[in-house]
């Protein structure tokens, strides 16, 4: 099941990275923003993802940041929260 | 000489390293950096550039360079070598500051001239006691450049005085007063007019405390209610495209702490304003109107109970807007023309750049270059815009700027860049372009060339490759124009283009 999501999370990341950054070359633990991946304000549109495919509830859950800020977090938090 | 106003440092702190200087230690960095900067020869009318921002050696360094009467120039530490190369032609800096975050890279990057001082080296205390900045530079000089995004690739650089800043600052204290500034939060950039001289100075200067976290960091957002209760803030200052993710990611604050909240620079639509309102727990979150050139925050909606509507800004704080026809005429209560400000606060002019400011500033009025109306009130409402510029969450950018950048390229035949409508951003900027070869190569090529040349916040999101640009008789390019022939059709593939796929 986590593969399968994590092939989800990787094609969604795709259509809203920086263009010239190769996704592969992002460790699954590393920042997405620090790396250069996306930018900051992007998140919104990964929060949008996630409540949209996996009906996580943002306003009903603590958010850590780390939570939101790399494949894995993004993994554990739709783990742990899809409905 | 006569005073505007009592300037006096408050203590700061930074909420995500815990980083905190009381008032008197504020006066012992400034002190010794003042001194370091004696040492090595800065003089009254120096300029420096501050490569810097958003902690608290930013702000010893600025009032440092203010105490030995010289200029200081806050950029964005993310320029490229080509953009650095023109700041410093155009700003003839004597010293460059940097951090130790990227200051090896800017450093390296930096053209001969200006000497680099690292801010966070450690420096000899020094026995100096005052450090307004009104005890030792003369009102009228020169105290601050900010850059905003110039056309044709000619950075434009704001010059404010000590005198207009002094301006912009007493009318914020006599139509906001004090007391829900107590305690205030920036999360914008200090390079920018709005995050520096309102949500930053215009409170520390009088002796609030500040509180400065990086810009638009993904992990202070996320934790924003926490931030305001941890640290009982009372204000802070924001955009729009802050609150989109913000809103979405955030809890709402509980300690009750929070009484005022701006937003500006961007346009704040009716639904978002009310949904900050009930994130933030208070009817006072005003929509601000302002420039660099006017020292950002001229008008907003402080008085009185109000209904937030699209493009409702509110009355004048410190200034005389005046609405005005096309033939300069003034418009009657309730129609749209072009909005001028006059006021004390207003820059001094465009760095070297006489012509331009001649243009701006007529009898005393500024220019905005925006399309409002007043009201019968006197309120300010905005309507759009006149000038061409991209709005990106607050980040204005010159599509001429980008067009410059482009153009120099050798695959390149024409390019006209344009404002995208984005949902984060409000808008983004789209980029046509015809080439010499219409192949992959090219565009990775181009994209290459434009990349070593703008910082990345202004480079093209959506790119679309076309036969030719539109032009008139004259040959001038209608944005528009190109905007709407390119909206019909999907952008180019950028990422399996530059990775090869």
């Amino acid at each position: 099941m986590r593969q399968r999501h994590r092939e989800h999370v990787l094609e969604f990341l795709r259509t809203i990275q920086k263009p010239d950054r190769p996704l592969e070359t992002v460790a699954e633990t590393d920042s997405l923003v620090e790396s250069g991946l996306i930018d900051s304000l992007a998140l919104l549109e990964i929060v949008t993802f996630l409540e949209e495919h996996y009906r996580i509830d943002f306003a009903g859950i603590g958010l850590e940041p780390e939570q939101l800020t790399s494949v894995s977090g993004i993994l554990d938090l739709i783990a742990r929260e899809s409905r | 000489m006569k005073r505007h106003v009592l300037l006096t440092v408050g203590p700061l702190t930074e909420p995500l390293t815990g980083r905190h200087w009381d008032a008197p230690a504020v006066t012992r960095e400034v002190a010794a950096r003042a001194a370091r900067y004696r040492r090595r020869g800065l003089r009254p009318g120096d300029r420096v550039l501050v490569h810097f921002g958003n902690r608290l050696e930013f702000f010893a360094e600025l009032l440092a360079v203010w105490r030995a009467g010289a200029v200081a120039v806050p950029v964005d530490g993310t320029l490229t070598r080509v953009e650095l190369e023109r700041l410093v032609e155009t700003v003839a800096p004597r010293f460059s500051v940097v951090d130790d975050a990227g200051g090896g890279a800017i450093a390296r990057a930096l053209p001969p001239g200006p000497t680099v001082v690292d801010a966070t080296e450690p420096h000899a205390p020094a026995d100096v006691h005052a450090l307004l900045p009104e005890d030792v530079a003369r009102p009228e000089g020169d105290a601050l450049v900010l850059f905003t995004s110039g056309s044709s690739g000619v950075p434009k650089g704001v010059v404010h005085t000590h005198a207009s800043l002094a301006a912009r600052w007493s009318a914020l204290r006599r139509e906001l007063g004090l007391a829900a500034y107590a305690r205030a939060l920036c999360l914008l950039p200090t390079h920018f007019g709005h995050g520096l001289i309102c949500n930053s100075l215009f409170p520390w200067l009088a002796g609030q405390a500040l509180f400065i976290t990086p810009p638009f960091r993904p992990d202070l957002l996320l934790r924003l209610g926490a931030i305001v209760d941890e640290h009982r803030i009372t204000f802070l200052s924001s955009v729009p495209a802050m609150w989109r993710l913000a809103l979405r990611v955030a809890r709402p604050p509980r300690g009750g702490t929070l009484r005022r909240v701006h937003c500006g620079s961007a346009p704040l639509p009716a639904t978002l304003w009310e949904s900050v309102r009930g994130w933030a727990g208070t009817p006072e979150v005003f929509n601000t109107y302002g420039l660099t050139e006017t020292g950002s925050w001229v008008a907003g909606t402080s008085a009185g109970p109000f209904t937030p509507a699209d493009g409702l800004i509110g009355p004048p704080w410190g200034a005389i807007l005046h609405v005005r026809r096309a033939d300069a005429s003034p418009c009657a209560a309730g129609e749209v023309g072009e909005v001028w400000v006059e006021s004390p606060a207003l820059m001094r002019g465009y760095l070297g750049q006489d012509e331009l400011t001649r243009r701006a500033i007529q009898n005393g009025r500024f220019a905005t270059g925006d399309l409002g109306l007043l009201d019968e009130r006197g309120w300010l409402h905005l309507r759009g815009r006149e000038r061409d510029e991209i709005n990106k969450g607050g980040l204005k950018i010159s599509p001429a700027e980008v067009d410059a950048a482009a153009e120099g390229c050798r695959r390149v035949t024409d390019v006209c860049a344009f404002a995208v409508d984005d949902p984060l951003y409000g808008q983004n900027v789209g980029l046509a372009v015809t080439l010499t070869e219409r192949d992959d190569a090219a565009v990775r090529e181009v994209h290459g060339w434009i990349r070593e040349r703008l910082a990345e916040g202004k480079l093209p999101a959506r790119w679309w490759v076309v036969d030719a640009i539109p032009r008139s008789e004259r040959g001038k390019v209608s944005r528009e124009a190109v905007r709407e022939a390119c909206a019909g059709r999907p952008p180019l593939d950028l990422t399996r283009i530059l990775q090869g796929r």
